[in-house]
């Protein structure tokens, strides 16, 4: 398969092997290895409740209840981990929800 | 206005002409936000919101990813603007969408609400900012409270669409 743009990272991703995190459908077929880096999505006072699952759902294809627990995350706790996998990987994905106008970030996981 | 409801294969509006113009002069805002330069915009609150970093705590990381990212997403938000300015009656009339196009109103005003309120300085969605409704910043108020209701059913429509599929 053709490298993405956005690989050239992963040859620098060596992270230690990290716990599974969360509900994570983007990287099922990643091995434990490639999974230090997380994507999280942060509370906004402008993005409509409605908007923020419809947006998860859509991009990460969650059925509505887990996308709607991972709003109320995001809504009551302040951010929620929306994805998880390789750094390149998750850059992706934090500019998928940058797109859509969510906040989101992507760090090691800790 | 009449919101946004699914009608088949697509999303249907109808919006009036003060309304289209309105719209109008949103997105022309919008795009002149999203093509400025960046040595001049930098530092301005709207358009670090519309443009985020990616990431929260290392500057480092965060300049690398915006490297990376930065260009496409201006360019991904600008075809999206363009597309909400060709799918508006500008007399004001009916707006149909097919789900391509309704994402990218759905993009596109979620980025006008963002714009509006971060100037607005919007702090929680379930309390009005402190502003005198009868000045300029009232009528944008009003006017992100508009842009909130059509967004939501716009929201409400796709994922009617989305649920009729499953």
């Amino acid at each position: 398969m053709e490298r993405p743009w956005w690989s050239a990272y992963s040859d620098q991703v060596a992270g230690p092997l990290a716990p599974e995190r969360t509900p994570d459908t983007t990287t099922g077929e990643q091995s434990e290895i490639d999974r230090p880096w997380v994507t999280l999505v942060w509370d906004d006072p402008v993005n409509l409740m409605t908007y923020v699952t419809f947006v998860l759902q859509e991009l990460f294809g969650y059925d509505e209840p887990t996308a709607t627990t991972l709003m109320l995350q995001v809504h009551n706790e302040g951010k929620a981990i929306v994805s998880s996998g390789p750094r390149e990987r998750m850059e992706h994905d934090t500019n998928r929800l940058h797109a859509y106008g969510l906040w989101a970030t992507f760090q090691r996981d800790s | 206005m009449k919101p946004f409801r699914r009608k088949g294969d697509q999303v249907v509006a109808r919006i009036v002409d003060a309304e289209a113009s309105i719209v109008g002069l949103l997105l022309d805002q919008l795009e002149q936000l999203l093509t400025a330069d960046p040595d001049d915009a930098g530092g301005d609150p709207v358009v670090e919101r519309l443009l985020p970093p990616g990431h929260a705590s290392d500057p480092e990381l965060a300049a690398e990813y915006r490297e990376l990212t930065v260009s496409a997403l201006r360019e991904g938000k600008a075809d999206d603007l363009a597309l909400v300015r060709a799918t508006v009656p500008p007399q004001g009339g009916e707006i149909r969408l097919d789900d391509e196009q309704a994402r990218a109103w759905l993009r596109t005003t979620n980025d006008l609400r963002l714009a509006l309120g971060t100037r607005l300085g919007i702090t929680a969605e379930t309390e009005p900012p402190e502003i005198d409704v009868a000045g300029d910043e009232g009528s944008q108020l009003t006017v992100y409270y508009w842009l909130t209701a059509v967004q939501g059913s716009l929201v409400d429509a796709l994922a009617a669409g989305r649920d009729a599929r499953r």
